[in-house]
């Protein structure tokens, strides 16, 4: 079976499409850092409080990608996409996590479908907590991709679910 | 250019896009923006709605009744085979497009957009059903 966190081709579509997702909806420049793993059971330690999730199917695996954000920074991201000014995230506000994941997935999912790959379209949703990490489902490692910006950090994840896999079964 | 005082219908589940592509109508002049959150909702509008809608502007990914099956079922309509239709997407893959094109869509805007890349896609329809 393929390992896509080792896959630069399937990293670049998600850290491009996210570089490009900020800067043409939002008008922000994001710089990405070094993805890493982590291991099944480990978490991201920067702390969430909202974030886009995905579930991703594909002929070679599933999983789930999240785009994740501190609020500090979400409330940045979507007053410069909303061109207004927000102090605490709302029910209205919320679905704009989703709507990034899925411009950011979709985006990704093009580039990739056009070269091979088989992703699926998906509806996003959102999740929300205090000081949360994504406990993404099935026995796979977690790819992190960290974003910076003016505004603040925010990261990507992709899970990926052997388990589910058709090679698996 | 459209009519700025023609109804327009903007369809998309997720509020803050919706709010987006209404605020940058708005800011283009359009007078009458009426949202609906999916494919179904969008079309008891586009229906019943008197004034007839002049233009839809829809997202493709959306849950009950998505954007092409909202075009599908426009342009099966006759009263609707004329009513320009945009779909908006993060998506570009050939098939979708060739979908999208034979379904009988205006006008294609894809997502990530800017407001000036929505205005320009909105005045491409316009020389496109002008002729």
């Amino acid at each position: 079976m393929k390992d896509y966190s080792k896959d630069t081709t399937f990293i670049n579509s998600f850290v491009k499409g996210a570089i490009h997702t900020l800067k043409v909806q939002c008008g922000i420049d994001v710089v990405s850092n070094k993805p890493y793993i982590l291991s099944p059971g480990e978490y991201s330690k920067m702390g969430f409080e909202i974030a886009g999730l995905i579930g991703i199917t594909s002929n070679d695996f599933q999983g789930s990608i999240a785009i994740c954000f501190p609020e500090k920074t979400f409330l940045a991201i979507m007053g410069k996409m909303l061109g207004d000014q927000f102090t605490e995230i709302n029910k209205d506000l919320e679905d704009g996590a989703g709507e990034l994941m899925n411009i950011v997935y979709g985006t990704a999912k093009s580039v990739l479908n056009d070269q091979g790959y088989t992703l699926q379209k998906a509806l996003p949703s959102v999740i929300r907590g205090q000081k949360m990490s994504v406990r993404h489902a099935g026995t796979g490692t977690t790819l992190v991709l960290p974003f910076e910006s003016d505004v603040g950090k925010f990261e990507i994840e992709i899970g990926v679910d052997f388990s589910q896999s058709k090679a698996a079964s | 250019m459209f009519d700025p005082n023609i109804p327009i219908l903007v369809v998309d589940d997720m509020m803050t896009m919706r709010k987006i592509v209404a605020k940058t109508c708005k800011d283009m002049g359009f007078t009458q923006i009426q949202e609906a959150a999916d494919g179904a909702l969008a079309w008891e509008i586009i229906s019943s709605a008197k004034p007839s809608i002049g233009l839809v502007i829809s997202d493709w990914n959306m849950p009950n009744c998505t954007g092409i099956e909202l075009l599908k079922r426009v342009r099966g309509d006759s009263r609707f085979k004329n009513l320009p239709f945009m779909l908006v997407t993060a998506e570009t893959e050939k098939t979708q497009i060739v979908e999208a094109m034979k379904a009988g869509v205006t006008g294609y805007v894809l997502k990530p957009f800017t407001k000036e890349t929505l205005q320009k896609q909105l005045e491409d329809a316009y020389k496109k059903i002008a002729g």
